[in-house]
């Protein structure tokens, strides 16, 4: 606020008066609005692997992970009708837990108004609960034994992550790159992406949206990915070792990967389309599943 | 050579006597010294061997998160349950249901639980119409969709009559987002019905179905949160 | 070391949801069915084979448990009662679908089919080809009574005489029954190898392949 206040100063020795009056205007009224967006900053003192929960209606959610035994939230909320609670558990002493909570004090706020973006630098180890009806989540850089993010309409966006991630939305596209651990994603029209994970286990599911997956598989690691009407396409690179089950009753199924076929068992399924196969020494089993989309094989 | 072939002796008789034995554990000392001297009688008990070690190592399977709903919600008809003094201590206690159920789940064993305590008519199965009186136990039985899906059905019905009734007050954008879902939701139970009719041990369109309904009670769960000023 | 610790403070925590859950604590249930909920529904669907029996199975399983839990004093572990109970649930399932279970008939070892041995004339090992898909699919596709008893023995751990028990039968039977199952298995699972006569694995074509 002082930078801009030096800035505009400088501006009105060079600006006739009448221009200046306006400019003035201009800058209360952006001043105002700025009032408006108050931002809090807080820190907590934490025991190890706390557990931090969110929950908000719109705006951004961000949460990285850092070295510090703290947590270091901002948030900031458009209109004074929008409170953020915050809880922590014990009251006195480093926090085992600490919630977020957006509050909209006026039920007939809407859109953009009900606002609140957050920004939270948090432990390794913490466990995180985090839900954001119509805002994005994004997570980086981050270890937890456990970690959910929930979202009807808002993107999420996970990075670097290792450990349990179950994330949830219902249209929001979902995208997690470089994960470690164990990763569940689901979602009902939003699009799923994951890229390059190194997990021992990964679940993804969407009901009209696309899966990408681009990466190899990691050796005993166990991958299942189901969508209903979208398409599905896997790129994984000539290295990847797996043994493939993939099946879909109405779409199609395109392998570009040279493997070992293997002749499946009569099947109840007369109408479903299958192939049972293994590249090189299939170390990951991977299970892919559509009803009525196209799922694609190829070397990346 | 006979019809299984590579000349089989009197040895690899006995050995194929044994062999039960042996791999039950019992003394058959025979068959390991045959076997390092036969080459097709060693690959019999390799395979048994990795065969027996692949059991041991599969991995457990996981039920569909409504099995607990139906168990739940038939222990809370009997009765099963005792008092509980604060519902929102008991909530929170839920630390199961943080992660793997959303709370629009649980928002769904409830409205399942006040459906099974006041009686209602369950269509019986095999029946269209009309609708007839059932026991609540009976009708929670199963899940198996082609003997009885009047319970998830019912459910999803008057989750979304109650959605419909409310969708008015919900933010354009949060409205349009669960309307989408529902209508890709609602499209594949129609296919996946459709293919079930015409291929009752379709097992896949089978798996989807119930996992549309399933899905389908989530969302317009999570959607009635919202009128709910949660 | 770590692992006995760990399951020293596993069993206190389950009998004391045991303890819970038969005060009626909704809490305890819910935890219980957490902790067992994967043996169950796997031991359940690995005998019936089928997704969705093998949930009705785990919901009727839990349910006759928790109904019953009342009545459990301690004399065993409680996740062997509740693992006795599930087999009993499905063996019962089993009989109602008329579906052949162990013959009560002895062993007639003449009809026993000749043990293939076209599978030795070279290197390939079913070792390496014993994938969890494909043993499952196997397991899925034999035949009830032999399904029964290769899933209680191999998989689930119970010994002859106690299958025998369970089964109304006796110990030569179930070991029998467990041998042959074993064959078949093993027959299902080199069967689809692939067209596999030279011993070299067949590979698809590199151009993209539809189907």
């Amino acid at each position: 606020m002082a930078d801009c206040r030096e800035q505009i100063t400088k501006k009105r020795r060079a600006i006739p008066y009448g221009q200046g009056l306006v400019l003035y205007l201009l800058v209360l009224s952006g001043s105002l609005v700025a009032a408006d967006n108050s931002r809090v900053e807080k820190t907590f003192e934490t025991s190890p692997n706390p557990r931090v929960t969110v929950a908000n209606a719109r705006g951004q959610i961000l949460v990285r992970g850092w070295d510090k035994a703290q947590v270091h939230a901002v948030y900031s909320v458009v209109s004074s009708h929008v409170e953020v609670d915050t809880e922590v558990i014990p009251s006195n002493g480093p926090a085992d837990k600490i919630h977020f909570a957006t509050h909209l004090l006026d039920p007939l706020l809407s859109g953009r108004d009900q606002t609140a973006d957050y920004s939270l630098d948090v432990p390794m180890g913490t466990n995180l609960e985090i839900r954001n009806t119509q805002g994005s989540v994004r997570i980086e850089k981050l270890q937890a034994d456990d970690t959910t993010v929930e979202s009807v309409g808002g993107a999420i966006l996970v990075s670097d992550f290792t450990g349990h991630l179950f994330l949830r939305s219902v249209g929001g596209n979902i995208d997690v790159i470089r994960p470690s651990g164990r990763v569940e994603a689901y979602s009902i029209t939003g699009d799923l992406h994951f890229v390059s994970p190194t997990t021992s286990k990964l679940r993804g599911s969407t009901t009209s949206g696309r899966i990408l997956f681009e990466g190899d598989f990691s050796d005993g690691g166990d991958y299942s990915l189901s969508e209903y009407s979208g398409d599905m396409e896997i790129l994984c690179p000539p290295s990847a070792s797996f043994e493939l089950f993939a099946k879909t009753d109405r779409g199609k199924l395109q392998n570009e990967m040279p493997m070992t076929i293997r002749r499946q068992a009569a099947s109840p399924m007369s109408s479903a389309n299958s192939l049972f196969g293994t590249h090189l020494t299939g170390k990951a089993t991977v299970n892919l599943r559509s009803f009525s989309g196209t799922i694609r094989i190829r070397q990346r | 050579m006979n019809e299984t072939g590579h000349g089989r002796t009197a040895a690899c008789y006995r050995f194929e006597q044994e062999l039960q034995a042996y791999m039950e554990g019992e003394d058959a000392a025979f068959v390991p010294a045959h076997a390092r001297e036969c080459a097709f009688c060693r690959v019999i008990v390799e395979d048994l061997e990795a065969l027996r070690a692949a059991a041991l190592a599969l991995p457990l399977e996981e039920p569909s998160p409504l099995v607990w709903s139906f168990v739940r919600a038939q222990l809370l008809d009997d009765g099963t349950f005792a008092e509980r003094a604060n519902f929102g201590a008991w909530f929170r206690q839920l630390g199961w249901l943080h992660r793997p159920l959303p709370v629009a789940t649980f928002a769904c064993l409830v409205v399942l639980g006040c459906l099974l305590t006041v009686p209602r008519n369950y269509p019986k199965p095999g029946n269209t119409s009309p609708i007839s009186t059932l026991p609540a136990r009976s009708a929670i039985r199963s899940m198996a969709f082609m003997r009885d899906s009047a319970t998830l059905v019912q459910v999803v019905r008057e989750l979304e009559a109650t959605f419909r009734a409310r969708e008015g007050s919900l933010a354009p954008d949060l409205k349009a987002t669960y309307e989408n879902s529902l209508i890709s939701l609602d499209a594949s139970i129609r296919e996946c019905s459709d293919s079930l009719e015409r291929e009752p041990d379709n097992s896949l369109a089978h798996e989807y179905l119930l996992a549309a309904y399933s899905q389908k009670a989530e969302v317009l769960s999570s959607a009635l949160e919202f009128d709910e000023g949660r | 070391m770590s692992q006995q610790k760990r399951a020293a403070p596993k069993a206190a925590s389950e009998t004391q949801l045991v303890a819970r859950a038969q005060q009626g604590e909704e809490e305890a249930f819910a935890a219980l069915f957490e902790m067992h909920k994967r043996r169950v529904y796997s031991l359940c669907l690995r005998m019936t084979g089928n997704t969705a029996e093998a949930e009705d199975l785990t919901q009727e399983a839990f349910l006759q448990l928790f109904r019953k839990i009342s009545t459990f004093r301690g004399e065993s572990a409680f996740s062997t009662w509740l693992h006795r109970l599930a087999v009993n649930v499905v063996l019962m399932h089993l009989r109602k679908k008329g579906l052949q279970q162990i013959s009560l008939d002895e062993v007639d070892s003449s009809q026993d089919e000749p043990v293939k041995r076209d599978y030795g004339d070279n290197d390939r090992r079913l070792m390496g080809s014993v994938d969890r898909i494909s043993l499952s699919q196997a397991i899925a596709d034999l035949p009830p009574g032999y399904r029964t008893v290769f899933v209680l023995h191999d998989i689930e751990g119970y010994e002859h005489n106690e299958i025998a028990e369970i089964m109304n039968c006796s110990v030569g039977n179930s070991k029998s029954q467990l041998h042959k199952a074993r064959m078949k298995l093993r027959d299902w699972l080199r069967q689809n190898e692939g067209l596999m006569t030279s011993g070299e694995p067949v590979i698809s074509d590199q151009a993209p392949s539809e189907r």
